[in-house]
């Protein structure tokens, strides 16, 4: 019973964990479904998470927060998409230097914000549901932010296997060139994509800060953003996918945090290595399977595979 | 669609055309960053000037901007020598903090051997724990085709942590009193300098790697080996060369050389090993090796002028009280305004 | 619907693809627009469908000019194009890649059971047999063609154009193929077929029209034309030497065999493949295109691992699974796809053709009496522009495959493996090409030679095999070779 509710424990905070990182999990699986990667997803969490932190502190309400988190994350994406689109620059640098941007413009203005507490989210009513066996003592985990996000997950799978619009989408990441001898124009999906993930990733950082940790550290996304675009290849560009993914990494810190209630004497700081590492073996692993089985989006793959 | 067609004659003169990216990076530059001064409320010029004599203004600026140059020249290189095939590293930073832990593991274990010794000892050291950090990503691009710039990235914090966990635990100060670092480092160890200054002999190490690794890569066999490489594997390959080994080979070169400028921070500048010493050192490096276009000499004076930038930097955190991030801000400014004139004018040459 | 193109010239660079072409045709007609490679069919077609403005001149459909600036208009005006190199999406379903092209699919897909296969009612007449629900990727090429086909007649075109289509199909489906053309024009549309092969215009078309060098030069029914007097206007006056038939190799002892050779991953894959060629003899290899061709020249040539099996030359085994360690001074080859898989596109032509001797160089690089070597191996084999220092991705897809040719038909050979070795070359640089290979068979050397022109391999080659999904499904010697034979082995029928 204990270790029940122990791993039921480690699961729920491992989700709440997992959460902000989903967002942007999807938003740069919609990204790359149109055949673009973008590293800045980076530095549009980072915007977002002081920006979505800094409209809560001023108006004292964290949807607001979110929303105000997701519209940075947006406007840093143009960047991305004008360099990229627009301009035909390489795809990675571009990336790091919306990373670099996103990460010097909320660490410079973030300093008035270091410190600063707020209330986050009023907690979920659960009433009965509390006293459930084994999750009960841990529901308190699943926040307004955890149900948005699960709900996008649905929300992206429909979209990309059940519209039209999805279907364009995944017909221009394959390739461009077929899709616009079909009347598609590819460049004005990208486009699409590349806002789409700016969106996520913003309301991810706003997630971060707003709802998990309630307070402000520049650099605070700690690799996240970086993290979800290894993490796009071992969900396959699957948005349904992309909850165990994300998953993988939450928990993986969940428990990690949770090593020295164990007794567990190992330093916090190789502890912290983990969920670098284990996404880096699932990455390992995403690459294998991907190399035997296919399914990267073919556009995409020749991105990945060409070299500046 | 040429809304900026400039027809001036002058302008298609070869030098004209050498210039052009750069003389317009620069005034982009420039203006965004002007632009952002003003909007923060500074007299924007002003602190332009400001920069520039933060950085060349009297012989501490220009010593302290050759201190900031020799880290970013060595981590530019550590990004461009991968670049020769193809490969996309932003792993210096990672590589930075191995060579830096080797390094200091090795003095603190042979402490009281004679410096003559010790001294190469700590280099080495340094050179292979950051080629070891970046054969790892090296050999998955080359055994499973994982991207690289997804495995450097991630290893990156997982180097850092390294160093932490050092410094707070097992190699920890004790006198240091709650500050994490390693005890201070014997004299023996540390790098000469020069100019009365903290400009080290790292700076030296940068320029002869650049110079020797140029002429290598564009002079002999194995650099035309590369090129073919980086063209074509499945070509190459049929010619009999090995890919994998050369990624591997390729890939520790660049890893030894950001190592190299971990243990010389920490050997020249700080004394000690304790956490945030690599800066953004690396991701700069793989800013002035992207904006050289991967050109080994080309990186040479833009590391300068990054150091420079750094260096001004500090300056405006210390005279005008601008926040630290200031320097992020500006290298991505430059960053940006690089690749948009770079995306721009090849977008004219194909229109 | 009465389509005229009208004087019309298109330039690229300093080559005159279109010289003042005038062509018009008719509701119900079958065209066929007849030229060698590279005499501006292709050109002119895409100008058509609006993916290339002409210089100068004009279309007009039913006596009125109009305006094709783009696919979009094309599609418009009721011009479709089914190309040589479709247009699918193998990743997608044939379903989805329908749904793609079908200018009134809804915005919500629909799910199973009801209305999925409303838009489906052409490919079902065309491929009764074709699963909706199949990735493209795991479809056969002709019924990809097929899909291509339902894309164009789903937009209700008048005029369907349709660039090489027999080139990757095998005789039987070329014959459902000119079934499917003529029920198509008596439905009232107008056909247009580029072809450069006599049988598609002597079986199937009612009018054929003659490019050469870009410049119309004949234009007349097809009825009672045979295929010599199409080759004489094709090529036009001169004679073109054509190579001579190499006698069958006095001894049968084989010089290079291959054992039981399997390799190969989910994208493609070859398995227990064996066959002997002795020295001097010509082994032809003919397939549908995706038969796991360039997975065995691969292998052959040892540039590709093998999962099992050997492959041996003069008894000794030079390629046992592992890592390919190709045996560079023995073997020439050349791969499909010249672009991807032989040359180094952004480096010049020098160092691609010595890329695998960059060891007889100094480690500190002079080039030396190569520059020498370079201008003499372009002046043989006709690459052009004549220029070393040029890039080869700039050179076109002919001159890239001579450039090939140049590098691996000269020097002493003990093996050459020639895959599609004059893919995009006219008759005269083909029977050139020809000329060189089958040199080394007299010369001793194992011939092995992949090939998708069946009537060539039965002229010239001493044996055939064909190969069907990776497996060697028989062999012919030249004597023997029908083919109505070859041509169902070429669908998977049993030997």
């Amino acid at each position: 019973m204990e270790l029940g509710v122990f791993i039921a424990g480690v699961l729920l905070s491992g989700l709440r964990s997992a959460t902000p990182l989903l967002y942007v999990l999807l938003g740069e699986t919609l990204t790359e479904r149109t055949g673009v990667v973008n590293l800045g997803v980076e530095g549009q969490m980072l915007l977002g998470a002081f920006a979505g932190f800094a409209a809560t502190v001023v108006t004292g309400n964290p949807w607001t927060g979110l929303a105000v988190g997701a519209l940075a994350g947006m406007l840093l994406s143009v960047v991305h998409g004008a360099l990229c689109l627009g301009l035909k620059a390489n795809y990675f640098a571009s990336g790091v230097a919306v990373w670099m941007l996103g990460g010097g413009l909320s660490a410079y203005f973030g300093i008035s914000m270091v410190g600063q507490r707020i209330d986050g989210f009023a907690p979920i009513p659960f009433g009965a549901l509390a006293k459930i066996p084994v999750i009960g003592p841990a529901i308190d985990q699943i926040t307004p932010t955890v149900f948005l996000a699960l709900a996008l997950c649905a929300l992206t799978g429909f979209f990309l296997y059940r519209t039209r619009l999805g279907l364009y989408w995944r017909a221009v990441g394959e390739s461009a060139e077929a899709a616009s001898t079909m009347g598609i124009r590819p460049l004005w999906i990208k486009w699409q994509g590349v806002l789409a993930g700016g969106l996520l990733s913003g309301l991810g950082g706003a997630a971060l800060s707003v709802d998990y940790t309630r307070n402000w550290i520049e650099w605070m996304t700690a690799g996240r953003g970086l993290i979800a675009v290894g993490l796009v290849i071992v969900a396959r560009w699957n948005p349904l996918l992309a909850l165990p993914a994300a998953l993988l990494f939450g928990t993986t810190e969940a428990l990690t945090l949770r090593m020295q209630t164990l007794g567990v004497n190992v330093s916090p700081y190789l502890l912290g290595t983990l969920p670098y590492l284990v996404c880096l073996a699932v990455l390992i692993y995403g690459y294998r399977r991907a190399r035997s089985r296919g399914g990267m989006p073919r556009d995409l793959a020749a991105v990945f595979a060409k070299t500046e | 669609m040429k809304p900026f067609a400039l027809n001036l004659p002058f302008l298609k003169t070869p030098t004209a055309t050498a210039l052009l990216p750069t003389g317009a990076s620069a005034l982009v530059f420039i203006g965004v960053s002007a632009l952002f001064f003003a909007l923060l409320g500074h007299e924007p010029f002003g602190l332009l000037w400001q920069v520039v004599l933060g950085a060349f203004g009297d012989k501490y600026s220009f010593t302290e901007t050759l201190v900031k140059t020799a880290p970013i020249l060595l981590c530019a290189l550590a990004a461009a020598v991968p670049a020769r095939l193809g490969l996309l590293t932003v792993g210096a930073s990672g590589q930075f903090y191995l060579g830096a832990w080797l390094g200091t593991g090795i003095v603190l274990l042979l402490a009281e051997t004679s410096g003559l010794v010790l001294l190469p000892l700590m280099l080495l050291g340094a050179a292979l724990g950051g080629a070891a950090w970046s054969v790892i990503p090296g050999f998955l691009r080359a055994r499973w085709e994982v991207n690289e710039t997804l495995s450097t990235l991630l290893l990156n914090y997982v180097g850092a942590l390294i160093v932490e966990w050092a410094v707070y635990g097992p190699w920890r100060d004790p006198g240091a009193l709650g500050f994490p670092a390693t005890r201070v480092l014997p004299d023996s160890i540390k790098l000469p300098t020069f100019l009365e200054s903290r400009a080290h002999l790292g700076l030296l190490f940068g320029l002869v790697l650049a110079v020797g690794l140029h002429l290598l890569f564009t002079r002999s066999r194995w650099g035309l080996s590369l090129r073919i490489m980086k063209s074509n594997r499945k070509v190459a390959e049929s010619a009999g060369m090995n890919y994998k080994l050369n990624v591997i080979l390729i890939m520790a070169i660049g890893g030894a050389i950001a190592g190299l400028a971990g243990m010389c921070e920490v050997s020249a500048i700080h004394g000690r090993l304790q956490p945030g010493i690599a800066l953004n050192f690396g991701l700069t490096g793989f800013l002035v090796a992207w904006m050289a276009g991967q050109h080994l000499i080309k990186i040479i004076p833009l590391s300068l002028i990054m150091g420079a930038i750094l260096a001004a930097s500090d300056a405006l955190q210390l005279f005008y009280s601008l926040p630290a991030a200031i320097a992020v801000v500006l290298q991505a400014l430059l960053f940006l305004s690089v690749l948009a004139v770079g995306g721009f004018l090849s977008k004219r040459k194909k229109a | 619907m009465h389509v005229q193109m009208s004087g019309i010239t298109k330039r690229f660079g300093e080559t005159l693809a279109n010289d003042s072409v005038t062509l018009g045709l008719g509701a119900g007609e079958v065209l066929a627009l007849l030229g060698e490679n590279g005499a501006g069919k292709s050109t002119l077609m895409k100008i058509l469908y609006g993916f290339y403005a002409a210089d100068s001149g004009g279309i007009l459909i039913d006596g009125k000019p109009v305006v094709i600036d783009s696919p979009r208009a094309a599609m418009a005006a009721g011009i479709g194009m089914v190309f040589q190199h479709f247009n699918v999406i193998p990743a997608l379903t044939v379903r989805e890649n329908l749904l793609l092209a079908h200018p009134d699919a809804p915005a919500l897909l629909p799910t199973r059971g009801a209305g999925q296969d409303d838009w489906l009612g052409t490919l079902k007449a065309l491929a009764p047999d074709l699963d909706p629900g199949a990735r493209v990727a795991d479809i056969s090429v002709g019924q990809m063609q097929l899909l291509e086909l339902a894309k164009v007649l789903n937009l209700d075109a008048k005029v369907v154009i349709l660039d090489e289509p027999t080139s990757v199909l095998t005789p039987l489906e070329t014959q459902a193929l000119y079934k499917l053309i003529r029920k198509i024009a008596d439905e009232g549309r107008a056909v247009i077929l580029i072809t450069h092969k006599f049988e598609d215009v002597v079986t199937c078309a009612d009018r054929v029209a003659v490019l050469r060098q870009g410049r119309l030069v004949a234009d007349q029914s097809s009825e009672g034309m045979s295929a010599d007097d199409l080759a004489a206007v094709m090529v036009g006056g001169g004679t073109i030497r054509h190579a001579d038939r190499v006698a069958a190799p006095a001894s049968a002892v084989a010089r290079f065999e291959v054992r039981g050779v399997s390799a190969g991953d989910a994208f493609g894959s070859i398995s227990e493949v064996s066959f002997q060629v002795a020295g001097g003899e010509i082994f032809g290899i003919a397939g549908v295109s995706g038969s796991g061709q360039d997975i065995l020249a691969d292998c052959l040539a040892g540039v590709r691992a093998l999962s099992g099996g050997e492959v041996i030359l003069d008894g000794v085994a030079v390629h046992r699974g592992g890592d390919g360690r190709p045996d560079i001074d023995n073997v020439g080859y050349i791969p499909e796809r010249p672009l991807q898989n032989a040359t180094a596109a952004d480096l010049d032509l020098r160092v691609n053709l010595f890329l695998k001797k960059l060891s007889r160089f100094p480690f500190w690089l002079k080039w030396g009496s190569a520059d020498a070597e370079t201008a003499r191996l372009l002046e043989d084999f006709d690459v052009r522009p004549r220029d070393p220092r040029r890039t080869a991705g700039a050179l076109s897809g002919g001159n890239l495959q001579k450039l090939v040719s140049a590098r691996e038909l000269t020097g002493p050979r003990k093996v050459v493996i020639a895959c599609y070795p004059t893919m995009g070359l006219d008759i005269g640089a083909t029977q050139a090409i020809y000329r060189r290979l089958f040199a080394y068979a007299e010369q001793g050397a194992a011939v092995v030679w992949i090939s998708e022109d069946l009537d060539d391999l039965m002229h010239f080659a001493h044996r055939i095999a064909v190969i069907f999904q990776g497996k060697i499904l028989g062999t012919v010697t030249r004597e023997q070779a029908d083919r109505n034979t070859l041509g169902r082995w070429m669908m998977g029928a049993a030997a």
